[in-house]
């Protein structure tokens, strides 16, 4: 960086000087810069020349050929399929930056809704929940989420009774099954006419959004009120289930059923994605409830005395009034939350779910070496998820900036 | 000018500390030990039987008394090592790296490894084999009746890898539940979380002794792999391998010629044996082509006794050992029936 | 008219709701039948918790044992503390020598009297203080604990420190009894408050030579045994990482946020990369970077020992984060601190060393604390590459024969422990928030 001194007075001094070529700025600035470009040039150099030499001289092997050769080892979580000794390592890594987004997406949507909820309890003016809100949210603030994650994993365990007395969700249809082995889901087995019955859910959803924004602008006209919920609810319940019905219930589940030692059937999800998605939810619920507890108390004090005087109720206040001027106070630090779960999932390497870390940073490289590949593709893959959701942030904060001018 | 100079110069200096940080590596591994003082030996994370820390914060284990017997071939002195203890995802690299000087840890030698990541493995100090638990009143007696099991297994290992081909061989459709870390993984099944633990055979028997009734549960006879643990070396520097291979081999050696701890002092000075004299030092000059002094192997047992001794201690059933019956396994001396067996120290 | 009474109206009691505790709980818990049922509700929750937590904590707890086996029969419901009990050592210290471990607690202790200073009203010259702190204290602090021989380096730089902390020990005192700053407590006794600068600072020179020089030919005299890193653990080696984190993080972020606001593209773009990289993976990948890639880039045969490669990695993670919060301080300076400063003349570097930095670091301290708190419990991290950090320590009690399993009662210890540290530095750290703010309000 070069002095600032306005260029104009530079210029008026110089004539009557000799020409320094050491102290113009100009050549000063493309000095500096080429000084720094050819130490950052020489020093990667220096690192690759020297990776060379060392994997060279102890016959470590390189190359990204081992993508294509199969991998031994079957994976206990998996959204796409794998079949050991046939599935390659580039699978694998698929298969582990699935499940690193699946496991992050649920729950950046959990600790969203829960420390919405936890914020604002945490503004309460009942006493005792708001201090118990307080000590949720301190505690898991303030203690590593490795060791929650962990404590998490053997607290699920301790917790969840056993197959034999398997708790039932879905309150007797058997249909969502807890137990200390996991979460099982029943599984819906589409019939050849089930899209008409898509169809006319994804038609009545149109037509209640169409209907709402009709009552919304009668209502800023002429300022009447038209009840839309009940014949939305109405609407979007009855005409898919006439279509189902007419099409002859083209629906059935695939149940989970104890055979043996487990159950059979349905989805099963492992104990460590459970208590991953818990201690991350919780985790980034917390924070995530400090963002919105501060959003909401830099709304001006007068917009709720305001809002309350022309006679809303708190709950109305609060949802049409505070958290909508509170949301771009809210937003950044959440999205750098939602940033944060997609990167701290990498901590499931300690609980063994398979996620990207998981698999192919510890597995693969017990297996095969090739650690430079490995670390570089995994760190790649992380490096673009963050960007992507940064880049949402920056789209956001345009967005805001351009509403308040 | 003053100022370009003066950057001109730090640049340079730069250079020449980083350049200068090139230091020759042509000395051999005996020689870069001997000048620190000390071995340094690589082990992992604590694990039952081979490398453990006690509550004042000391080494024990079988692995560990290796990484001592080497030491004491090359100083007469078992405090002249550190241990390092490094994470599954960095111990080869470590290695290979010099971090570390050897490998005493239970990794297996297998081709993959022994290949491809720039180290070599020694002979085997322990013969492992992966094995199940089951829970008694389970009524499983043999590995092929958990069709459709649940089975525990850390992940990253061999273990996992072998678990999943008995399943494919034996079309057991068993589902992995996969753990970092073996007591959870244990905790998970002392819950009911799966039907069977695997892994191998001596850790299990080490962990079933801390369950909270060790009676309930028992090991399976069949065994699904060969387990060869042994150490290994950076590649390459053969005289090095050569120490630390033969540093294990003194002591099966030295239990197999009935030398002792307690009787090497003794063996020395009075044995007619020609064979226990030429190990011990007292006869011959075996010393020289390993490089170490004449009085190496004698240095060895009398630090940390034989193998028979240092098993007993940390797999068998003594006060830190994890009960590990030796007869019969392949841990036993060839004498027995084993696999422990020394090639001539002559 | 008016009416005018010569006796005071007595004073009206306050409501009812404002007073009584029957009032509190009526207006706090139950000023409706929902938040009646709230209150139950939480209640129940909070009442089952405490319990639960109270009955396997301490009712059913075995405090004393030998080993595992003996906490079982005691009792099999609760939790099994004389395990952590045993390894309280390890837990601290990690492998440290036993007889050696006073010299990590000397090293904590000169530490906080160190820094004692900059909490007291009356200490003049806290910037000093605090670059005394930065600059000296991890020589001291690291010869302490590492010990051996001392190079001719080591030994300036000893008693350099042990000298700087007799200057401000010495400094506290005369502040605190005097509320002087010690050069101009020194000169008053020795009667030259009024001579010239140039005296004045010969003799505070000489002094300086005269300390240094008793304390150099002092130090000669002793050393303290040499511990391997491959000891240091447990809490301590926690402290040692995110300290040093913190400390090397601080400058390297400053550079980094003035290289993102530099006006040469290359300058800016390197930062930028730079920043963005190690801000948008994951804390844990660049440990096994370091632990698996670093010894690759090294030329052959230079070996980087597994503390190094962590604390690298440390300082390079968390720099990037640094560098954004410095970044954040940078933009609250108006825009007339950097004109102001142009006009009097002064040049890039001064501009920034001189009137900007001071302002923004004064407002950043609370989120360096923040950061701290966020590296403090990153540094657990470490346990997964094999350090044995505070844990590590706790994984490994479930390892060790006679404790094989115990592993619930350690991670909550440890819990406990983080919750401690952490929640009392973030309630400072809000509390120098407020101080600070009130401050500017002037």
């Amino acid at each position: 960086m070069t002095d600032a001194v306005p260029q104009t007075e530079t210029n008026r001094a110089r004539p009557k000087e000799s020409f320094d070529f050491f102290h113009d700025e100009r050549v000063r600035s493309v000095f500096y810069q080429l000084l720094t470009a050819g130490t950052f040039g020489w020093l990667i150099w220096y690192l690759i020349s020297n990776t060379a030499h060392n994997l060279d001289v102890r016959g470590m092997k390189t190359g990204f050929g081992f993508l294509s050769t199969s991998a031994g080892f079957d994976v206990d979580f998996k959204l796409i399929n794998h079949t050991p000794g046939v599935g390659t390592y580039g699978r694998i890594f698929l298969l582990g930056a699935l499940n690193t987004l699946f496991v992050s997406f649920l729950a950046i949507l959990i600790s969203t809704g829960l420390g919405f909820f936890i914020g604002v309890l945490r503004l309460s003016n009942n006493w005792l929940v708001s201090k118990v809100a307080l000590a949720f949210v301190e505690i898991f603030r303030n203690t590593p989420l490795l060791i929650q994650i962990v404590f998490w994993y053997i607290g699920v365990f301790s917790l969840l009774p056993a197959v034999k007395k398997t708790i039932d969700l879905s309150l007797g249809a058997e249909m969502m099954l807890l137990n200390n082995r996991g979460l099982y889901l029943a599984t819906p087995i589409m019939g050849g006419l089930f899209w008409l019955t898509l169809v006319a859910l994804g038609a009545a959803l149109v037509v209640v959004v169409m209907l709402r924004r009709r009552a919304r602008k009668l209502q800023e006209r002429t300022g009447q009120q038209i009840k839309t919920l009940v014949p939305s609810l109405a609407l979007m319940f009855l005409l898919p289930s006439a279509v189902f019905v007419l099409t002859g219930m083209p629906l059935s589940w695939d149940m989970p059923t104890l055979q043996g030692f487990n159950f059979a059937g349905g989805t099963s999800v492992p104990p460590a994605f459970l208590a991953l998605l818990v201690s991350l939810s919780i985790y980034h619920a917390a924070q995530i409830a400090e963002a919105v507890r501060a959003g909401i108390l830099s709304v001006n004090k007068g917009q709720h005395e305001a809002a309350l005087s022309i006679g809303l109720k708190p709950g109305r206040i609060m949802s049409m009034v505070v958290i909508p001027q509170a949301m771009p106070a809210v937003v950044p630090p959440m999205i750098s939350q939602w940033m944060n779960t997609v990167k701290n999932s990498s901590l499931a390497v300690a609980i063994g779910y398979a996620d990207i870390v998981s698999l192919f940073m510890q597995t693969t490289l017990n297996q095969i070496g090739h650690a430079v590949e490995l670390v570089g593709m995994t760190m790649a893959f992380y490096m673009f998820i963050s960007l992507s959701i940064s880049g949402l942030l920056n789209i956001y904060n345009k967005r805001v900036q351009l509403v308040e001018r | 000018m003053q100022r370009r100079t003066r950057i001109v110069t730090f640049a340079a200096m730069g250079a020449v500390a980083i350049m200068g940080a090139t230091v020759a590596s042509a000395q051999s591994t005996l020689d870069i030990v001997k000048e620190r003082g000390h071995l340094r030996c690589q082990v992992g994370p604590p694990s039952a039987g081979y490398y453990n820390l006690d509550s004042d914060g000391n080494w024990y284990g079988l692995d560990v008394s290796v990484c001592q017997a080497v030491a004491a071939a090359i100083f007469g002195d078992i405090t002249k090592m550190e241990i390092q203890s490094v994470s599954s995802q960095a111990r080869f690299t470590a290695l290979a790296n010099g971090e570390s000087d050897m490998l005493s840890r239970t990794a297996t030698h297998t081709l993959t490894r022994d290949t491809q990541l720039g180290i070599d493995f020694l002979s085997p100090n322990f013969y492992d084999g992966q094995g199940f638990t089951v829970r008694r009143d389970s009524g499983i007696t043999s590995a092929l009746e958990l069709k459709g099991a649940k089975v525990c297994v850390t992940t990253g290992t061999t273990t996992e890898l072998n678990l999943t081909d008995f399943s494919r061989t034996n079309e057991l459709g068993i589902s992995n539940v996969t753990f970092e870390d073996y007591n959870v993984r244990d905790d998970t099944y002392l819950n009911g979380g799966c039907d069977a633990v695997t892994g191998d055979k001596s850790s299990m028997a080490g962990n079933i002794a801390s369950f909270p009734v060790p009676a309930e549960h028992m090991i399976l006879p069949e065994t699904l792999s060969k387990e060869p643990l042994a150490s290994a070396v950076r590649h390459g520097d053969n005289q090095w391998a050569d120490i630390v291979r033969w540093s294990i081999f003194a002591l099966i050696n030295a239990e197999e010629l009935g030398i002792t701890q307690a009787n090497v002092e003794e063996m020395r000075g009075s044995s007619k044996d020609p064979n226990v004299l030429r190990m011990l030092g007292a006869e011959g000059n075996l010393n020289e082509g390993l490089g170490l002094k004449k009085d190496w192997a004698y240095n060895i047992i009398k630090s940390v006794g034989n193998y028979g001794e240092i098993y007993e201690a940390y797999m068998g059933h003594g006060e830190l050992g994890i009960g590990i019956d030796r007869a019969g396994s392949l841990n036993a001396l060839w004498t027995n029936g084993g696999l422990m067996y020394s090639p001539p120290m002559r | 008219m008016a009416i005018i009474t010569a006796t005071k109206t007595p004073d009206r009691a306050a409501p009812l709701g404002e007073r009584s505790v029957i009032g509190w709980i009526h207006k706090n818990l139950f000023s409706s039948w929902f938040n009646a049922i709230l209150t139950l509700l939480t209640g129940y929750l909070v009442f089952i918790t405490v319990t639960g937590v109270f009955n396997w904590g301490f009712t059913d707890a075995t405090f004393v044992a030998e080993n595992r086996r003996a906490c079982y029969d005691n009792s099999l419901t609760g939790a099994c503390w004389a395990g952590v009990i045993d390894w309280l050592d390890n837990i601290f210290y990690g492998r440290y020598p036993r007889d050696q471990i006073w010299r990590i607690n000397v090293g904590a202790v000169l530490l906080v009297l160190w820094m004692a200073p900059l909490w007291m009203g009356r200490v003049k010259g806290k910037v000093l203080v605090g670059t005394g702190v930065v600059v000296f204290y991890p020589f001291l602090a690291g010869y302490l604990f590492s010990g051996g021989d001392k190079g001719l380096f080591m030994q300036v730089m000893v008693s350099g420190a042990i000298v700087a902390l007799i200057a401000n020990t010495a400094n506290m005192l005369t502040g605190v009894l005097w509320g002087e700053f010690l050069p101009d407590f020194v000169l008053r006794v020795l009667g030259k408050s009024t001579a010239p600068d140039k005296t004045q600072r010969n003799i505070l020179l000489a002094l300086l030579f005269v300390v240094f020089t008793a304390v150099f030919v002092w130090q000669l005299s002793w050393t303290v045994e040499f511990v391997s890193w491959t000891k240091w653990g447990g809490l301590f080696l926690t402290m040692v990482i995110s300290g040093i984190g913190i400390a090397s993080s601080l400058p390297g972020g400053i550079l980094l946020a003035l290289g993102r606001r530099s006006k040469l593209t290359v300058v800016r773009v390197l930062c930028v990369a730079f920043i963005e990289v190690f801000r948008s993976v994951p804390l844990i990948t660049v440990l096994f970077m370091a632990t698996t890639m670093f010894p690759l880039f090294m030329p052959e045969g230079f070996v980087l020992n597994k503390l190094v490669q962590v604390i690298i990695a440390v300082i390079l993670f968390n720099a990037c984060y640094m560098a954004e919060t410095v970044r954040a301080g940078l933009q609250a300076i108006p825009k007339g601190q950097y004109e102001a400063a142009h006009t009097i003349g002064l040049g890039y570097w001064r501009t920034t060393g001189l009137i900007i930095m001071p302002q923004a670091l004064k407002h950043m301290i609370p989120n360096i604390v923040g950061s701290f708190i966020g590296l403090l419990k990153d540094t657990t991290l470490v346990s997964i590459i094999g350090l044995f950090d505070i844990l590590g320590m706790l994984r490994s009690i479930s390892k060790d024969m006679p404790w094989l399993g115990l592993h619930k009662e350690p991670l909550i210890f440890g819990a406990f422990l983080f919750f401690v540290l952490c929640f009392s530095m973030s309630k400072y750290s809000r509390h120098l928030e407020v101080k600070l703010s009130a401050g500017d309000q002037h």
